[in-house]
C-alpha cells in the first residue's frame, strides 16, 4: 500500500505556491488527511507543492478585534498556546481532541479545513466564532466567511489555484461561554457528532457539526439561549437536517444538550 | 509513472545522511529499507495504528503518512536512537516490570509516545494517560500493563517547559469577507436507509414538455455533472461518469439500460461501471417520475427522483455512506438546475472536468521524459 507516484516541489512563497498550482499541482500542507488517501491510491495527483514552508503561512498577527492565524500553524501549536489564544480556551480545547498527539504535531490548521471532511473538528469551530477564511489566489487576497467556506463534503470554496493562506477569528470577550462537545466511539476519532455553543454577550451562536454536510447553524436555539429560554432543538434539528434519520439526529442533540450544558462549567 | 529521486538531507538518530527518495517514499519506508531501521514498524499506513511513530524535529510524528522528501532537513530519531536516553531508559525497565508487551510489534511506536507523555506532561492521571495513548494500538495486552509502566514512569515527574511562543505581529486591518447569503435550509427528503435518497425537484415547465426533454437521453445526461451517455441503442447504453470527493477523482465507465414509460411519464436508468485507478465499483438505479406541479408553479412539472446506489472497492472502504450520500445529493440539485436551464432554452450546462484526462497523460509523458 504505497502511494502512486506523484513529483514534489517545495514552494518558498505564497505566489510560488499558487504558480505550481496554476501548472496543476496540488497543495500539500502536513498530509495528514490528503496522506492516508494517497497512501489507499484513492486520490493520484500528478504533483504536490509543498506550502506549510512558505514565507508568511505560520505567521500570527493580532489587532484588537481579531488574531489572524497562518493555515500552516499545527494542531499540537494551538492545542499548547503556542499560539495566542482569543477564544476563551475553544481553540486549544478543539485542537486537543484532534487525531492523536503525533498526527497533531504534523497537521495543520488550514489543511485540515480545507480538506472538508464533514466530522472533522475545525470547520464546525469555524463556522461557531465567525471565522474569516483569507485565501490567496493569482489575483491577490480573498476572503471567505467560513460560512460559505465548506460546500458540502471534501469541498470547498477555493478555486483550483487558490489556497487558503490564513484564518482570521474574531476575539471573545472575556465574558464569553461556550460548550464543545464531541461524539465519538473512540478517542480521537472522526466524531460521530458535534455540538458547539458559544455566548458572548448579545452574540450567540448554536451550531450542530458532524452532520456529513456543512455544519448547520441553528439560530432559533441561539436565539433562545440568548432569551434564556429553552428552544425546541429536536424540531430546529429535523428541519436544518432532514437527511439524517431520526437516530442520527438524536445523536447530534444530545452532543447539543452536553455542549448547552457546559456553558455554565468553570473556566 | 516513475518520479525521479530527489536528494533528502536528514540527521537520523544523531548521524547526518544524504540520501535520495522517490517523492512518493514514507520516511518509514526510507528508513527501513535504506537505512536498515526496521525497528520501525508499519501496520496500518494510515496514521491510525501509531506502530510507526517515530521524532522528528524532537516530536513524535507518523512516518507512515510523511514523506521522507518533505522532512528533508529534520532530526528523526527512531527508537534504535534513544540508547542513551535516561527516561526511555526507566520505561524499558517499567515496560518490562509491567508485562507492557507481548509481541511488541505496537512496543516501538508505544515508547516514542510514552517518552513524550512523560516528558510533556509529567505525572498526570491515568485517565489521562489511556487519552494520551489512543493514539497507539497494542492488540496483545489489553492496555493494562502499558498503562501502569507509563504512569510509573510519570510519577513524580514535571512537565517540562514547552517550546517558546510563536511571536504575534500587529494586524493593522481584519479582512472582512462578503456577507453570508443566508442559504435556505435544502429541500432534500428524508433517506430511505441505507444508500438511497429521493429528491422532488419542480420545474416551471408543462409536463409534455418536461418529459419530451427528458427522452433526449444524451442531452439528459449532459444536465448531471460528469455523466456523458456515449452510446445508445434501444434499451442499452453506454456512458462514463466522472466524479471527483475532493482530492479523490474517480471516473466510471458502465453500461446499462433505460426503459421509459410515457403513459405513466416515468422511467429508470439502470448501470454498473468500474474505475480502474481506485479499483471501485458503482451500480446504482436513477427512477424518475413527472407529475403535474403540487406545490411550484402552477401549470409547472414535479419531478421525483429516487436513486439508489451501491459501492464496492477502496471508494467504499474510505467513504462513509453519509458522505457520498451528500455528494449525490448535491449532484441531484444541480442536475435539476442544469435541467431546468436546459427547458428554459438557455445555453447547454458547461461540462466541469473533474478528471482531465489530456491533462493526466501530460503528467505522465512529462514526468517520463521531462528530466
Amino acid at each position: 500500500m504505497k502511494p502512486a507516484a506523484f513529483d514534489y516541489a517545495r514552494a518558498a512563497t505564497i505566489p510560488e505556491a499558487v504558480a505550481a498550482m496554476r501548472d496543476g499541482a496540488r497543495p500539500l500542507a502536513g498530509g495528514q488527511s490528503l496522506g492516508p488517501m494517497l497512501n489507499l491510491r484513492l486520490a493520484r495527483p500528478g504533483k504536490l507543492v509543498d506550502i506549510k514552508r512558505a514565507e508568511g503561512m505560520r505567521g500570527v498577527a493580532l489587532s484588537a478585534s481579531t488574531a489572524r492565524l497562518g493555515a500552516a500553524l499545527t494542531h499540537a501549536e494551538i492545542e499548547d498556546r503556542r499560539v495566542e489564544d482569543v477564544t476563551r480556551g475553544l481553540l486549544p480545547h478543539v485542537a486537543r481532541g484532534i487525531a492523536y498527539r503525533a498526527v497533531r504535531n504534523r497537521g495543520t490548521l488550514g489543511g485540515s479545513l480545507c480538506h472538508a471532511d464533514p466530522a472533522a473538528d475545525w470547520v464546525t469551530t469555524m463556522t461557531g466564532l465567525g471565522a474569516t477564511m483569507i485565501a490567496q489566489g493569482p489575483a491577490g487576497e480573498r476572503a471567505i466567511a467560513a460560512e460559505n467556506f465548506m460546500l458540502g463534503a471534501f469541498t470547498n470554496a477555493l478555486a483550483e489555484d487558490e489556497m487558503l493562506a490564513a484564518v482570521e477569528i474574531p476575539r471573545l470577550s472575556p465574558a464569553a461561554r461556550w460548550g464543545y462537545a464531541k461524539i465519538n466511539r473512540k478517542t480521537g476519532e472522526f466524531a460521530m457528532a458535534i455540538g458547539l455553543v458559544i455566548l458572548d454577550g448579545p452574540w450567540a451562536r448554536v451550531v450542530a457539526g458532524a452532520v456529513e454536510a456543512p455544519p448547520a447553524l441553528l439560530p432559533r436555539a441561539a436565539a433562545a439561549l440568548l432569551a434564556g429560554e429553552t428552544s425546541d432543538l429536536d424540531a430546529e434539528l429535523a428541519e436544518r437536517l432532514p437527511h439524517l434519520s431520526p437516530a442520527d439526529r438524536k445523536l447530534r442533540a444530545v452532543s447539543l444538550r452536553r455542549a448547552i450544558a457546559m456553558l455554565s462549567e468553570a473556566r | 509513472m516513475i518520479s525521479a529521486p530527489l536528494a533528502v538531507t536528514l540527521t537520523v538518530n544523531g548521524q547526518r545522511r544524504q540520501l535520495l527518495a522517490e517523492p512518493r517514499t514514507q520516511l518509514a519506508d526510507l528508513l527501513r529499507e535504506q537505512l536498515n531501521l526496521t525497528g520501525t514498524h508499519l501496520g496500518c499506513e494510515q496514521g491510525v495504528c501509531g506502530a510507526c511513530t517515530v521524532l522528528i524535529d524532537g516530536v513524535p510524528q507518523r512516518s507512515c503518512i510523511s514523506y521522507a522528501v518533505d522532512c528533508d532537513g529534520a532530526e528523526i530519531t527512531t527508537i534504535e536512537g534513544f540508547d542513551a536516553d535516561p527516561t526511555m531508559a526507566t520505561l524499558r525497565q517499567n515496560f518490562s516490570a509491567h508485562h507492557a508487551l507481548q509481541c511488541g510489534f505496537c512496543t516501538p511506536g508505544m515508547l516514542v509516545t510514552a517518552r513524550d507523555i512523560v516528558l510533556r506532561l509529567g505525572e498526570v492521571p491515568e485517565a489521562r494517560v489511556r487519552e494520551e495513548l489512543s493514539g497507539n494500538i497494542c492488540r496483545c495486552t489489553g492496555y493494562v500493563g502499558i498503562v501502569g509502566a507509563v504512569c510509573a514512569t510519570a510519577r513524580g515527574c514535571t512537565p517540562q517547559e514547552s517550546a517558546a511562543p510563536i511571536a504575534a505581529a500587529a494586524l493593522a486591518a481584519p479582512a472582512v469577507a462578503a456577507p453570508v447569503e443566508n442559504a435556505a435550509p435544502r429541500a432534500a427528503q428524508p433517506l430511505k436507509g441505507g444508500n438511497s435518497l429521493t429528491e422532488t425537484i419542480a420545474i416551471a415547465a408543462p409536463p409534455e414538455q418536461v418529459w419530451e426533454a427528458m427522452g433526449d437521453l444524451p442531452a439528459l445526461a449532459a444536465c448531471l455533472p460528469g455523466a456523458e451517455i456515449t452510446e445508445v441503442d434501444g434499451e442499452a447504453i453506454k456512458g462514463r461518469m466522472k466524479v471527483a470527493l475532493g482530492p479523490i477523482k474517480v471516473a466510471f465507465a458502465g453500461t446499462g439500460t433505460v426503459r421509459l414509460d410515457a403513459a405513466t411519464r416515468s422511467g429508470v436508468l439502470r448501470g454498473a461501471g468500474r474505475d480502474g485507478g481506485t479499483g471501485s465499483s458503482a451500480e446504482g438505479e436513477l427512477g424518475f417520475a413527472l407529475a403535474p406541479s403540487a406545490t411550484g408553479t402552477p401549470g409547472g412539472t414535479d419531478v421525483a427522483i429516487t436513486l439508489q446506489w451501491r459501492l464496492t472497492g477502496a471508494l467504499a472502504q474510505f467513504g462513509r455512506s453519509g458522505l457520498v450520500a451528500d455528494l449525490v445529493r448535491r449532484l441531484a440539485q444541480q442536475f435539476a438546475a442544469n435541467l431546468q436551464a436546459r427547458l428554459a432554452g438557455e445555453a447547454p450546462p458547461a461540462q466541469p472536468a473533474p478528471l482531465n484526462l489530456f491533462q493526466l497523460l501530460w503528467a505522465a509523458l512529462r514526468a517520463r521524459f521531462g528530466r
